[in-house]
């Protein structure tokens, strides 16, 4: 007997994936560096978030052959992002055999009503969330893994931790209620209520939570981690910085080690320069990502 | 008894999970100083190129290949499996422990990940392989086969090591658990540091 693309099958890889850092790469060579430093796996993007900030227009999935060349180049699993909601873009990523599919507001959403039914897919998906009730959402429609949706390409972690703290307090809530109270809830966080049950019986998120948006340097990785996160994803904090191989090498002992700060004042050493970072305040509404998703 | 589990990254909370669920003590261990005295092993699944590039930091894997030598009871699963084994097509050797040549994602990418039936010694259940490797050749007499799916060798024994390519701590089903009961009490009369 043998069945493929099962829920604990999606779910299992999430899992696999834990304590680990995903990197955004932009074409094979960046992949290998990242597969050198360490990282659990790859997003293999046209263009990193910090520059579709910049470029401003349509951001879309990234073209098939950045991501084919990124396939063939590493033997870690690879992601790819579709808009929100563009299930065909996720169609064409589901038949290139990509080993993730991250239905992201980084890109411009297809959809202003509806995140694609993510159970008609052969990959696993992982999607953002600003809190508990998105996540639940996110999670009865098929989603594998969540992250949070911090905010792309800014560099600034204000965002991610503000999303994972109020993921926990939620999460802390429902588990904490009386029984009673779990349909009010639902309600509360306009969450369905199957999901609710399933983290109170369990007393956990049922699939696997990482962190993401803003991470730029070892110490937003083990804050994060510190934070509850199961591991993290770095953007343009990597191949915007000084020296990408170094500073990606600190950020996966950084997330290994995350709660030992000597390892920690170690691997920030002699790093070179960050990204610059944006200030949150300075973004009008509609340049904020994390806005997107519903 | 206390199992001492590689914790670099991976799938190591689903085995400290089991541990707890027979009434062991778990010690999750990420770097050498971690590593006190510990009566068991287990090496989890995840990714065998991070795990071998977090372990430049600290180099731990010196210290465990010395205890598995030593003859602690050790259970490896996938990219831990990896780890062990002296000849690795696709990967690198790592710390060869166990006579079998595996050859990584062996199966295919994601897509192609499945949940499976395998015949773990006596008993049949269904188990999943993830991005999996497979143990394309035994390279010695002395390894035994110990879990098949279909016709394929998903696991082996040899000395004091046991290695599969599935995933028994995503079940955490009472025939395994029952066999890991047995397979960590062996330790306690082998000498750990």
């Amino acid at each position: 007997m043998k069945i493929e693309s099962t829920n604990k099958v999606k779910k299992g890889l999430a899992e696999m994936l834990k304590g680990g850092v995903i990197m955004d790469v932009v074409n094979a060579e960046q992949a290998k560096i990242a597969e050198k430093a360490g990282a659990v796996a790859v997003m293999a993007l046209e263009r990193i978030p910090a520059d579709i900030r910049a470029d401003g227009g349509v951001a879309r999935m990234s073209s098939v052959g950045v991501i084919q060349e990124v396939m063939d180049s590493v033997s870690i699993p690879v992601m790819a992002k579709a808009r929100i909601g563009h299930f065909v873009e996720a169609q064409i990523l589901d038949s290139l055999g990509i080993d993730f599919i991250d239905e992201s507001e980084v890109l411009t959403p297809a959809d202003e009503v509806n995140h694609i039914n993510k159970q008609n897919f052969k990959a696993p998906f992982v999607c953002g969330a600003t809190g508990l009730g998105e996540a639940t959402r996110r999670i009865a429609e098929g989603a594998s893994m969540i992250r949070t949706k911090g905010e792309a390409g800014t560099g600034n972690v204000v965002e991610a931790v503000r999303h994972m703290r109020t993921i926990t307090n939620e999460l802390n809530e429902v588990i904490a209620c009386d029984e009673n109270e779990i349909v009010a809830l639902s309600k509360k966080f306009r969450a369905p209520l199957h999901i609710l049950q399933e983290i109170k019986e369990h007393n956990k998120l049922p699939v696997v939570n990482f962190a993401a948006g803003g991470i730029a340097t070892p110490a937003d990785a083990a804050l994060m981690m510190q934070l509850g996160c199961d591991g993290v994803f770095v953007g343009s904090g990597i191949f915007k910085s000084g020296d990408p191989a170094e500073r990606a090498e600190a950020i996966v002992i950084a997330t290994t080690n995350y709660n030992d700060p000597k390892v920690l004042s170690e691997v920030s050493k002699n790093l070179g320069e960050p990204m610059v970072g944006i200030n949150i305040d300075t973004l009008s509404e509609e340049e904020k990502l994390a806005k997107r998703g519903w | 008894m206390k199992v001492g589990i590689l914790s670099f990254q991976g799938s190591f909370l689903d085995h400290s999970k089991s541990i707890h669920q027979l009434g062991h003590e778990s010690l999750l261990i990420k770097q050498s100083k971690d590593l006190t005295s510990v009566d068991a092993l287990i090496l989890p699944g995840g990714e065998s190129t991070a795990m071998k590039k977090i372990n430049q930091f600290s180099d731990l894997l010196t210290d465990i290949d010395q205890l598995i030598k030593d003859g602690i009871p050790t259970l490896t699963t996938c990219a831990g499996t990896i780890l062990l084994a002296k000849e690795v097509i696709g990967g690198d050797v790592t710390i060869p422990n166990i006579d079998i040549e595996v050859t990584r994602n062996a199966y295919g990418r994601q897509t192609e990940s499945f949940e499976g039936s395998v015949k773990f010694f006596e008993n049949e259940d269904i188990y999943c392989f993830i991005r999996a490797p497979k143990i394309s050749k035994l390279l010695s007499d002395s390894v035994n086969v110990i879990a098949q799916h279909n016709d394929e060798i998903v696991g082996v024994a040899q000395k004091n090591i046991v290695s599969l390519t599935f995933h028994p701590e995503l079940n955490n089903d009472e025939y395994y658990l029952n066999w890991l009961n047995e397979f960590i009490k062996e330790g306690k009369n082998v000498r750990s540091f």
